[in-house]
């Protein structure tokens, strides 16, 4: 025993000297889970090309956060599974139909100069998926704008690939094919991973259950959409249905529950996510209202991005022990203090 | 009203309460530290060659922030010399040869029946009896009672015992109850309240039932069943739950009125009242992956830790870490030679299985340390100060606020050592206060001597 004693060399830590399980890379996992069911109906729709679509995204965005690590002479960081997440999600923005060749100059935008040269994980600003997307938007205009036509809808006559947003807004209403069943469902046009609201809400309700997220952001987001758009409502619509033709339409689901809840680009006080999210909800409806072009979510997403910060320090809250009356009385000595220099 | 916190974390419990304890056999050498407890260190009463009774006193200081210790075993005194302390260190101890014997001690008779009524009579033998809280903080009990009385108006016994692996109050609560309660009494009569609120967590709920079917109101007592979440035996979350009232940063629960005092404490005034029996004993779990046998044991004051792991069948794994405590708050010892003292509450051998450190970690803003922070604080910018240094903004986000349960970095999925981080930051504004008053002193020392010279 004694001899044994002799050659163990204990550690020494401050506490605590256990740790939760969920690490990084399980939390990345559990985001990709709660994507498969928008994968799996993206396949029922469109096909098996979509997969090969996600599988260039995803590799090309691991390559490129292991080559640039690599060449940095920085650790290896692929492990944390973050680099998947970011080419599943910017794959899951792209056309059904996108040219193989697209992805990897969106993931490369992404992991290196969005996030990378910021520091990496937890440093970037921008969500780098979605600013991707909106790079390849200003790039390639054209072939980002092509969406293929669902296998519901093949065979119907006079089926055109525009998506339900661009009918809400420039025609006033929606062609006979398009209904908020199908809006709800998935089978409409648009891009991989957002035709389904039904499929990303069971990815949130995953993702609520695994506690990666809170209902906070999503929920501020979707409900800020929801009562604008009930409010100013849209011509050629009843209210309640142009509401629910907005909530579920144009992205903003996969927006609200995946891209804005990006841990790095949101805030993290809880006072400070609800308005991110309202911010989020009044931008969209903006955009889509008075923008040049509808597809509002995006950019919507990027801009308070940048207001992450700003909107933590806003909140930062009082600690444990300090009552309504504490503050109050605070304010007032600062008030005295004040008028006595004067 | 579900009696809680807001925050917390909810860790795996790992608890194995088993009925009845194990007695752990004294060992042939008990090292008794002269500091048990948090204020002046005790001076020793007795030299090498001197014989000791069990329960003898050993060690005691006269200041008002102190307790007295005791020899947990009878025997020949073999040395009064600095060993490793289980806090770090190496401190003046009194080394027992153990005689097995057992002799005890009759210096502390029991209380009579008035003496039992009398807060006086109670709060000397609390006093005498070296009884420190045994929750861990090891703070004198009598002088906090005593500091409590008038101020005082709810009594809180912390039955919570969060932590993982520990049963030492579970046990206890389940094989005197009646004891407990009288002790629990006993202290309410001290601190001079009608009421003692002794708040449980309902992962002990056969303790609750046992407790309660014996009229814990006889004895002024009110079981309150708690939500089961850590840091719910932490103080102040203790006075929310039970009393809804919030302690001022920087305050002690006295300032809204209440005082806390552990179970194992509470047990240790019954016997020290109703027995005459100092603190030299108490349940310490004993466990983690590196052990062959963990138990539960009725543990001497002064057994050392590489005895204890041999009582428990020795390793079926070389340790990495020996966890003082529980394993969300306890901190690190550096010698298998140290031994265990009256705030210990849990000697926990961990190997490579109970630790999940990286190499880089790397923050990823989940904010997740954010929604556990029992006291309201946002690890997530106190750490990003810290690592600057930037005082200031430490200060802002009320890094000394604090209290280092550990939560934040528990839950931290990116491991960040946060409460390390928060604990150092601490240590470095205590270095910087102390910088600034020794300048402050020199430029006042050098503005006399020049006003001298002039």
């Amino acid at each position: 025993m004694s001899e044994k004693k002799e050659r163990i060399v204990l550690d020494v830590a401050y506490q605590p000297q256990v740790r939760t399980g969920t690490d990084t890379r399980r939390i990345m996992l559990d985001v990709m889970i709660a994507l498969l069911p928008a994968v799996a109906v993206s396949v029922w729709q469109f096909g098996v090309y979509p997969l090969a679509v996600i599988a260039v995204s995803m590799a090309s965005a691991v390559f490129f956060e292991w080559g640039y690590r690599k060449l940095m002479k920085k650790t290896n960081t692929v492990g944390d599974l973050s680099a998947c997440v970011t080419g599943l999600l910017l794959a899951l923005t792209l056309p059904p139909t996108a040219p193989l060749w697209l992805p990897p100059i969106g993931t490369f935008f992404a992991i290196v100069v969005v996030k990378q040269l910021y520091g990496g994980i937890g440093k970037n600003f921008l969500n780098p998926a979605l600013a991707a997307r909106a790079f390849l938007l200003a790039s390639y205009a054209l072939l980002m704008g092509q969406y293929a036509v669902p296998s519901s809808l093949a065979g119907i006559d006079g089926v055109s690939s525009a998506t339900p947003l661009s009918y809400l807004y420039d025609a006033g209403a929606f062609p006979a094919y398009i209904d908020l069943k199908g809006l709800f469902l998935g089978t409409i046009p648009g891009s991989i991973g957002e035709i389904s609201a039904l499929a990303l809400l069971i990815g949130f309700a995953y993702l609520l259950i695994r506690k990666v997220i809170s209902w906070r952001i999503p929920t501020a987001f979707v409900g800020t959409v929801a009562v604008l758009t009930l409010i100013f409502g849209g011509s050629g619509f009843g209210r309640v249905e142009w509401m629910l033709a907005n909530v579920l339409s144009g992205g903003l689901m996969l927006g609200a529950i995946f891209m804005a809840t990006d841990y790095a680009t949101s805030p993290v006080t809880l006072n400070g996510q609800l308005l991110f999210g309202a911010g989020c909800g009044a931008l969209t409806v903006l955009i889509r209202y008075f923008g040049g072009f509808p597809e509002g979510v995006s950019y919507a997403i990027l801009i308070m991005n940048l207001c992450s910060w700003a909107i933590d320090k806003l909140f930062h809250r009082h600690q444990f022990g300090v009552t309504k009356e504490d503050i109050e009385a605070e304010k007032a000595a600062r008030k005295a203090a004040k008028e006595a220099a004067k | 009203m579900s009696h809680t916190f807001k925050g917390g974390v909810h860790p795996n419990y790992m608890k194995a309460p088993q009925i009845p304890v194990t007695v752990i056999a004294p060992p042939a050498q008990v090292v008794i530290p002269m500091a048990q407890h948090i204020g002046a260190p005790c001076k020793p009463l007795v030299s090498v060659g001197d014989y000791v009774k069990m329960g003898q006193k050993v060690g005691e200081n006269p200041a008002p922030v102190s307790a007295p210790v005791h020899a947990s075993v009878s025997g020949k005194v073999v040395a009064v010399e600095p060993r490793p302390h289980p806090l770090g260190d190496m401190i003046l101890s009194v080394v027992i040869e153990n005689d097995y014997q057992d002799t005890p001690c009759e210096d502390l008779a029991p209380l009579t029946p008035e003496e039992l009524k009398d807060p006086d009579a109670i709060l000397d033998r609390i006093r005498e009896a070296g009884v420190v809280g045994m929750g861990g903080a090891m703070f004198p009990t009598a002088f906090k009672i005593r500091g409590g009385i008038g101020k005082v108006d709810k009594l809180i016994i912390n039955g919570a015992e969060c932590e993982p692996y520990l049963n030492g109050d579970h046990l206890t609560m389940l094989n005197f109850p009646e004891q407990l309660l009288k002790g629990i009494e006993l202290v309410r009569i001290a601190s001079g309240v009608e009421k003692a609120y002794y708040g449980i967590e309902k992962n002990k709920q056969d303790a609750i039932d046992l407790l309660n079917s014996l009229h814990p109101e006889k004895y002024g007592i009110e079981i309150v069943p708690e939500e089961v979440k850590y840091p719910q035996g932490g103080e102040k979350m203790q006075v929310k739950a039970v009393t809804g009232r919030e302690v001022k940063p920087g305050g002690l629960p006295s300032g809204v009125g209440c005082n806390v005092v552990s179970t194992r404490t509470s047990y240790a005034v019954y016997q020290a009242c109703y027995e005459g029996k100092p603190v030299i004993e108490r349940i310490v779990t004993v466990a983690g992956s590196a052990l062959k046998a963990p138990v539960n044991g009725l543990t001497r004051v002064g057994t050392p830790f590489g005895y204890l792991a041999e009582q428990c069948g020795g390793f079926v794994k070389d340790p990495r870490k020996i966890v003082l405590g529980g394993p969300m708050m306890g901190i690190c010892a550096t010698s298998f030679d140290a031994p265990t003292i009256k705030g210990t509450a849990g000697v926990l051998f961990f190997t490579e299985e109970e630790d999940r450190h990286v190499e880089h970690p790397t923050c990823i803003r989940c904010g997740k340390c954010i929604t556990v922070c029992p006291m309201n604080l946002e690890p997530v910018f106190m750490y990003m100060y810290y690592s600057k240094g930037d005082f200031a903004n430490m200060e802002k986000y009320h890094i000394l606020d604090c209290f280092e349960c550990g939560s934040c970095a528990f839950n931290c999925p990116a491991r960040m050592p946060l409460t390390h981080a928060f604990k150092t930051a601490k240590l470095m504004f205590q270095a910087k206060a102390a910088k600034e008053k020794a300048a402050a002193e020199a430029a006042a020392a050098a503005a006399a001597a020049k006003e001298v010279k002039v």
